[in-house]
């Protein structure tokens, strides 16, 4: 028996660089560091809700702009779904919304991993009540601690996003924004 | 006088030297500071990029290059750490029955309680492509079983083959038993009696997935027909131990997951179980095919599900014979169980992370729907069972469960019980 292997394994592993390039083709990115004193840290914690954890002080950021104007940033957040880690990266759009989740690196065995169709759910959510598995984003059935896992992982890194605030005023008058902010889950695989 | 004028031009030829070098004094100064700058941004970005390789891992920072003479995306593989990946699940049920059956006789069943099942998980995965899975369960606090242990190797993003000790992958239950999972303090008779959870056998077939399905086709050692009973499939099960496989079996399942929160799906089974025993020099088939119809949905606080599953059995009347089986005690040559189940999260809109699900259940579940000519169907065979309850959940992973059950057959046996249990996966 032959068996043709597909040579690119995307849906398993993504390196930093292949996950930036899907989310922003084209784009001129910038990565930028934040480095949070306790107080941001203890906003970003009261912002994230009671069931996650924020303790990172030194946050790593990727900035993508067009033209000379923003269109989203990235993050990269690591955190353990059983035993082993999963990187997920979540692009937050000018309108500090989500606009894309990407599964970067999943060390678990693959069938507890989050479907593409089920991180779709985070698409367009902002930091709300609505952001959780009690209310609207359903459970993956068979990989709770996956769900669960990301869940965090977006009000997380939304909650950070708040506090960091990267866009700053440059962009809340930007005309072009709402254009761009579509860009952003338009490289999908 | 011209030494006054002298000095006059000295001092002012000094001052404007010291004037014209101040400038350029100040100039290296600021110069040097600003390469100092330039030298501590550069140590704080390199400082930062090495914080996030070690958070997000070397195989994700560091740029594509080639190893072992593969291509960069080919070769990632050989880059992923590697590693143990170790779980569990496990769950008490303590069963309070009621003294009288439905019909007024003494029930003269007693209470219990049971350490119902500890399971460890233990994976390893070698690469993205190559994994192991397992689960060791002991059960009752004394018997220890094989529950799954597989090796996946992945063929494509989508497809994989799967070789070992295998669920079989039918109804909702039988792959997904995990306590915390589903509602009720014990586990539907549908996908106990029909479905035998946990049905695991040895085998090997191809999985896969897309964008709105999965599904899965093995082919596994079949059933031991002579250990059915008129209760069920259940006692046929060989679970991976010296099982014998002169039959063989088909699985497979579809499941539409396209929608977040809802699973909905078909599963089937088919195969012969006499394992090689003939009857009057004669060989026998008995063949069981099984097929389920689910629904699973979960969203928005709502955790609603439901199976219709189905069995038939041929060659029942020299299954009989070889069991020895006889009257109402034979084989059901059909048999149709289904259940519905409901439950909603009370504090759904609270903030903390505590779920409270009530929940009812109803199931119809018979064994005997039909039997071979020469063969009686006993009526304790035709169950009903209702079941109202509610689970706590203090977090997804653990679950508290307090539920009454409401038995009863056609022929007025049935024993109510009171049931709590705890469950916990990790």
């Amino acid at each position: 028996m032959t068996i043709a292997f597909a040579s690119p394994i995307s849906a398993q592993s993504l390196t930093q660089d292949e996950a930036l390039t899907l989310a922003f083709q084209d784009a001129q990115l910038e990565r930028r560091t934040a480095f949070l004193d306790d107080e941001q840290v203890a906003r970003a914690s009261t912002l994230a809700g009671p069931d996650v954890e924020v303790e990172s002080t030194v946050v790593s950021y990727y900035v993508a702009t067009r033209g000379g104007g923003p269109v989203g940033v990235a993050y990269f957040d690591v955190h353990r779904v059983r035993t082993l880690p999963q990187v997920v990266m979540l692009v937050v759009g000018t309108d500090n919304r989500v606009g894309r989740v990407e599964t970067v690196s999943f060390r678990e065995p693959p069938e507890y991993r989050a479907p593409d169709g089920w991180l779709e759910q985070f698409h367009g959510r902002e930091l709300d009540g609505e952001l959780s598995l009690k209310g609207a984003i359903a459970n993956i059935t068979g990989a709770t601690l996956t769900s669960g896992a990301v869940t965090r992982a977006t009000r997380r890194v939304l909650a950070l996003h708040a506090v960091i605030d990267p866009f700053g005023a440059e962009v809340h008058d930007a005309e072009a924004h709402d254009a761009d902010a579509g860009d952003l889950t338009a490289n999908r695989r | 006088m011209m030494r006054l004028v002298l000095s006059c031009r000295v001092t002012i030829a000094l001052t404007a030297l010291l004037i014209s070098l101040a400038p350029v004094h100040e100039l290296h100064a600021q110069d040097a500071d600003s390469v100092r700058l330039a030298e501590l941004e550069s140590r704080i970005e390199a400082v930062t990029r090495e914080l996030e390789r070690m958070q997000l891992g070397r195989d994700v920072v560091e740029a594509d290059s080639s190893i072992q003479g593969l291509g960069p995306a080919a070769s990632k593989v050989y880059r992923v750490n590697q590693g143990v990946s170790l779980g569990g699940y496990g769950e008490f049920l303590y069963e309070n029955f009621a003294a009288n059956r439905e019909d007024g006789s003494g029930s003269g069943a007693r209470n219990q309680a049971d350490a119902l099942r500890v399971v460890l998980y233990v994976g390893y995965k070698f690469n993205d492509r190559l994994l192991f899975n397992s689960e060791i369960e002991i059960e009752h606090a004394k018997e220890s079983f094989l529950e799954f242990a597989y090796l996946d190797y992945r063929l494509t993003d989508q497809v994989g083959i799967r070789g070992g000790l295998l669920l079989a992958p039918l109804g909702l239950v039988n792959e997904l038993h995990e306590p915390p999972i589903f509602l009720g303090t014990e586990r539907p008779l549908t996908e106990n009696r029909i479905i035998p959870t946990t049905w695991r056998e040895n085998g090997i077939g191809l999985f896969g997935s897309g964008d709105a399905f999965s599904w899965r086709l093995y082919v596994m050692n079949s059933f031991n027909g002579t250990k059915f009973t008129a209760g069920g499939l259940r006692g046929g099960r060989q679970k991976g131990a010296k099982a014998l496989a002169e039959d063989m079996g088909v699985a497979a399942r579809f499941d539409y997951t396209g929608t977040p929160g809802l699973i909905l799906g078909v599963s089937g089974y088919t195969g012969e179980t006499a394992q090689g025993q003939e009857l009057a020099n004669q060989p026998v088939g008995g063949r069981v095919s099984i097929w389920d119809v689910h629904l699973d949905y979960k969203k928005r606080g709502w955790d609603v599900r439901g199976v219709v599953a189905g069995a038939q059995v041929s060659d029942v009347t020299a299954m009989n014979s070889l069991i020895g089986l006889e009257g109402a005690s034979g084989i059901g040559s059909n048999m149709l169980g289904w259940y519905l189940q409901a439950g909603y999260d009370l504090l759904r809109t609270s903030a903390s992370t505590h779920q409270l699900i009530p929940y009812l259940r109803f199931e119809k579940v018979n064994t005997q729907r039909g039997v071979a000519a020469g063969f009686s169907a006993s009526p304790a065979n035709d169950l009903t069972v209702t079941s109202i309850g509610a689970a706590w959940r203090p977090v997804t992973q653990v679950i508290a469960k307090l539920g009454y059950q409401i038995h009863s057959t056609a022929a007025n046996t049935g024993v109510n019980q009171l049931n709590a249990s705890l469950g916990w996966l990790f």
